[in-house]
């Protein structure tokens, strides 16, 4: 073997043992922000924050570092802290980071999925999702922004419900009062605002929640779009970082929990 | 021969009192019985040298024995024995005739119809016999008792047999007239469950003896019978309702039948059954109970080739559907997958409405299904009239602590006094780990939790059916048993589990886990506390048979609707009917009772109440019901039911001219049936009316022994008589045996 094979084959390893799971769903090295890992973190509790992984637009798993990991797995761990906090939900304080193509999906019925303005799902993770959600399961999006990314977004969900409209979450339903009361929403951007100066990214101004209802209108997939709700849990302990978005953020995200586990 | 060796019939024999007509006391015969055997016995020991030797002691014990005998009875016949006996005076009474007049009559066996036997038995001799001696009446037994002329009337065609109502009319008619005996002639298949007491006691008082005569084969060779269908009285609309199936077979063993349940002409369910053994077998079949109203089910067991009776394959129940919506409180500690999917399947079920607390905040509540903006505001009812709005109660993961002292004393006044139904689930602060087992709610679990913790597992755990869950409506989850067995095979392993450690006495496992190590654990338990109902669910975790099964599976909804209505099913209302039986079979008249209790379940004492009873021909008329002054809280009237068909009864209770409750429930009058089940002879039943009235069973063979039988009675007009026993031919033969006996015995043993 040349030693550019040689080269070859060792940094393939190296990559193999960093992106492969260790333990509990961790891809260590496609960490987007590393956190510590939380002492109780093997502990078996009610909820899991699972985060969906997913193939990226034209990417693949593991093109542009992976857009399923964004804020990864800061922004997961402390949002965990303020539910822990704030609610009576036994939470553990790690997450859980499940693919579609695994049957282990139907053991979290509340998946978390980021930056899905860029993502690919194939036919059969279309299928799968479908039943996921059939079945009772709960998907929230969050950190897409403007037309482009939407678009991406649709042509995969559409595939997922081709027969299903997406509509905006009235200010009545009980996903925005299950425990906030939620009538007052805004735009809640993301880190970037530091450098850009903008609230918002691309051309998503107007923040839009919006959702997929089932047969008995139930909210099955919870759209954030023109927001980022990831970055506000990530950031929330910047000081910089104000609190009106971290705190909006988190309540969006605890209403959002207890929406899943109570319809 | 018999009469001339014993000079009497037997008869007399059996209906004689003995008695010695010398006045000698009976002591005094004893005595010399006994000195007449100690002489003999002293005689023999002092003249044995005198024998020829070698005569052995048993020889002489033997001889003397003869001797003592024969001399006991001539010092017997010396006292004058004899028997007194009634008998009816030839000419001055009346034998009355009963012949059962019934369907079951009209049944072919040993080679004709029974009616066509008992008629050519009249016809052909015994009637003539009696009509030597007595007058005699010839009575139709069916529905009632009615006089006819000549046998020739009787024509089987009578739908029901109701032995007692004839037995009692008879005894009426003897209580004037000089009626010295009743001749039965039946094949004794009672209708109304046999003769009671009180005809046999008034039989008894007037020494009215009733010889019966049977017809029919005891057993058929080839029959399959429906024996009994136990169906549950009331049910909500969809619900699942188990009819437990008995039937019996005989000269089927091994064959397979088809046991069907069809309402309005539809098959509901069926089943293949083995015929095996001649014992009772039962089926369990489920069916669902269909919309609001009075529902007809019509079970059968299709008929086999060459069976004698197939009219007894078939039977009908009548269900009353409930027209209402039960109520559901689930009351969780916490927000938790359990609670959503829960939801999730009880929201589906259109008979159910469930209102429902979570604790989501150390401080909050989340409230769903409820009515009115305030309801339940304020968290779990603290008030009677808030929990007794309810019919089933719910309590998940949470602390026994939770609750005050007075909310737990309503939750035990919940299930014992209004009759609601209490589900306990396991969590991290459910049963032990919550505290329910030293709370004083302790009591009505049907388990003794462990006192140790935690006993909250976050680990899978395998479930399996007991057999008593096997037919249970709660789950019961496929159609079949055996469906039904695969199906929670299938069903995959439960999030997490709890140790509720052992079943109290009288409660019943339906379902078992196997936790890790595969130790059975108890899953799913119950048992009735008071008027209601209480279970434990070992579990948080059915979830994972929505999640980890196909979207279109519906095992975990069918089992949480099916779990929740057992709940709420046997919920009191506040005003209540209660019919004997939802089918009339032959009966002309239904007692209706009424139950009302007051706001807080308790017996109402002022309350007006009527029902509205609407017969099958569209006539409507309306029942006044009276105060049963030793049931509090209980009104009753009975009311006519003129005409087979469905009835419907709707009470209405009013205080004060404001109501405060109505309840409805259909009531099928049906004629004829039972005539056709267990038409077998009742043998034993014709036995046993014979007996306690000191008549005679008599097999048609034999009814030529029913005049001279009958001659012996105490009742009607009657003579006592002595009959003097020392001139009886057999006694004298027996001394001439004895002694001839004794003289063949010494020539050959040569004591001489």
């Amino acid at each position: 073997m040349c030693r550019g094979w040689r080269l070859a084959a060792g940094l393939l390893w190296i990559f193999a043992i960093c992106a492969w799971p260790q333990g509990r769903g961790r891809f260590w090295m496609l960490e987007d922000n590393p956190a510590p890992i939380p002492p109780d973190a093997n502990e078996k509790t009610e909820f899991v924050f699972a985060r969906l992984r997913y193939p990226t637009f034209a990417a693949g798993y593991w093109g542009w570092r992976g857009a399923w990991a964004t804020d990864y797995p800061k922004a997961d761990r402390q949002f965990l802290q303020g539910v822990r906090r704030l609610t009576r939900i036994h939470v553990r304080s790690m997450e859980e980071v499940v693919d579609l193509d695994s049957d282990a999906i139907y053991d979290w019925p509340w998946i978390y999925a980021v930056e899905v303005g860029h993502w690919d799902l194939t036919d059969e993770q279309c299928k799968r999702l479908r039943e996921y959600l059939l079945r009772g399961g709960f998907l929230m999006t969050d950190d897409f922004h403007g037309t482009y990314e939407w678009d991406v977004f649709l042509a995969s969900m559409k595939r997922v419900f081709p027969d299903r409209p997406i509509v905006d979450i009235p200010d009545d339903d009980p996903i925005f009062h299950v425990l906030y009361d939620l009538d007052e929403r805004f735009q809640v951007p993301g880190i970037q605002y530091f450098y850009s100066g903008r609230p918002y990214e691309r051309d998503g101004v107007v923040p839009r929640w919006r959702a997929i209802y089932d047969d008995r209108g139930r909210i099955m997939v919870a759209i954030c779009h023109n927001m980022d709700l990831g970055d506000a849990w990530e950031w929330a302990d910047l000081p910089q970082y104000p609190e009106r978005w971290a705190s909006l953020a988190y309540r969006i995200g605890i209403n959002y929990i207890i929406y899943a586990m109570t319809h | 021969m018999a009469h001339f060796l014993f000079k009497y019939p037997w008869a007399l024999y059996r209906k004689g009192e003995f008695a010695f007509l010398s006045g000698w006391p009976v002591g005094l015969l004893l005595l010399v019985l006994a000195g007449t055997a100690a002489t003999l016995a002293l005689w023999l020991s002092r003249a044995r040298p005198r024998f020829p030797g070698g005569t052995r002691r048993w020889r002489l014990l033997v001889l003397g024995a003869v001797q003592w005998s024969v001399l006991g009875l001539l010092i017997f016949l010396a006292w004058k024995p004899g028997l007194y006996v009634s008998t009816l005076k030839p000419g001055q009474n009346i034998i009355a005739v009963l012949v059962d007049d019934s369907q079951s009559m009209a049944i072919e066996d040993a080679g004709s119809r029974r009616i066509d036997r008992a008629r050519a038995l009249l016809e052909n001799g015994l009637l003539g016999a009696l009509a030597a001696n007595y007058q005699t009446r010839l009575y139709r037994v069916g529905t009632g008792l009615e006089p006819v002329d000549r046998p020739a009337e009787l024509q089987a065609q009578q739908p029901a047999t109701r032995l007692s109502d004839a037995l009692k009319a008879i005894a009426q008619e003897a209580s004037r007239l000089p009626i010295g005996a009743v001749v039965l002639l039946s094949d004794g298949a009672d209708t109304a469950g046999g003769v009671d007491r009180e005809t046999i006691s008034m039989l008894r008082s007037l020494r009215l003896p009733v010889h019966t005569v049977g017809f029919g084969d005891d057993r058929f060779r080839q029959d399959v019978e429906l024996m009994e269908v136990e169906v549950p009285a009331r049910a909500l609309p969809h619900s699942k309702l188990p009819v437990r199936v008995g039937f019996r077979q005989h000269g089927f063993d091994g064959q397979t039948a088809r046991l069907v349940i069809r309402a309005g002409g539809q098959i509901l369910a069926s089943e293949s059954v083995r015929l095996a053994g001649t014992e009772q077998q039962f089926r369990t079949l489920v069916v669902d109970a269909g919309p609001a109203g009075p529902r007809q089910l019509e079970v059968s067991l299709e008929p086999l080739g060459a069976e004698r009776n197939a009219r007894n394959n078939a039977l009908v129940r009548l269900v009353q559907v409930e027209d209402r919506k039960a109520r559901l409180l689930y009351m969780e500690g916490e927000p938790r997958w359990e609670y959503k999917f829960i939801r999730r399947a009880l929201e589906e079920d259109a008979g159910l409405e469930l209102v429902s607390i979570v604790r989501t905040t150390q401080n909050k509540i989340y409230r769903q299904g409820i009515s009115q903006p305030d309801e339940l505001k304020e968290g779990f009812p603290q008030r009677v009239q808030e929990l007794f709005e309810f019919d089933g109660l719910i309590l998940g993961s949470i602390e026994a602590s939770y609750f005050t002292a007075g909310q737990i004393e309503l939750i035990r006044e919940f299930v014992d006094r209004r009759g609601g139904g209490l589900l306990f689930l396991a969590g991290r602060a459910g049963l032990g780990d919550g505290g329910w087992g030293t709370s004083s709610l302790g009591e009505l679990l049907p388990v003794v939790l462990p006192a140790k913790k935690p006993t909250f597992h976050r680990e899978r755990a395998a479930v399996r059916l007991t057999s008593e869950g096997a037919d249970h409506v709660i789950t019961r989850l496929a159609p079949t048993g055996a469906a039904n067995r695969d199906v929670w095979q299938r069903l995959p392993k439960l999030a997490d589990y709890q140790e509720v450690g052992e079943p109290k006495p009288g409660a019943v496992v339906l379902t078992e886990l196997l936790d890790p190590q595969g130790k059975a654990l108890p899953l799913l338990v119950i048992q009735r506390y008071g008027h209601g109902r209480v279970a434990v669910l070992a579990t948080g975790g059915t979830w994972r048979w929505q999640m980890q099964q196909p979207s279109d599976d519906r095992s975990h909804e069918v089992f949480w609707q099916q779990l929740a209505r057992w709940l709420v099913t046997g919920a009191l209302r506040r005003v209540s009917l209660n019919l004997p039986g939802l089918v009339l079979f032959d009966e002309t008249s239904v007692e209706i009772r009424a139950q009302v209790r007051d706001s807080n379940y308790l017996p109402a004492s002022l309350a007006e109440v009527k029902a509205r009873v609407a017969g099958p021909d569209g006539s409507e008329k309306w029942v006044e019901l009276r105060p049963l002054a030793e049931e509090p809280g209980v009104w009753t009237a009975r009311c006519e039911v003129p005409h087979p068909g469905l009835y419907v009864v709707e009470i209405q209770a009013s205080v004060n001219g404001e109501a405060i409750g109505q309840d409805v429930a259909g009531l099928l009058r049906q004629d004829g049936v039972l005539e056709h089940f267990r038409t077998e002879q009742n043998r034993h039943l014709l036995e046993q009316l014979a007996k306690e009235t000191g008549g005679r069973y008599f097999r048609l063979n034999e009814a030529a022994q029913i005049p001279e039988e009958i001659a012996y009675s105490e009742a009607g007009i009657a003579v006592r008589e002595f009959k003097e026993l020392w001139d009886v031919p057999a006694l004298l033969l027996l001394i001439v045996g004895l002694k001839a006996g004794e003289w063949y015995l010494r020539r050959r043993w040569g004591v001489v």
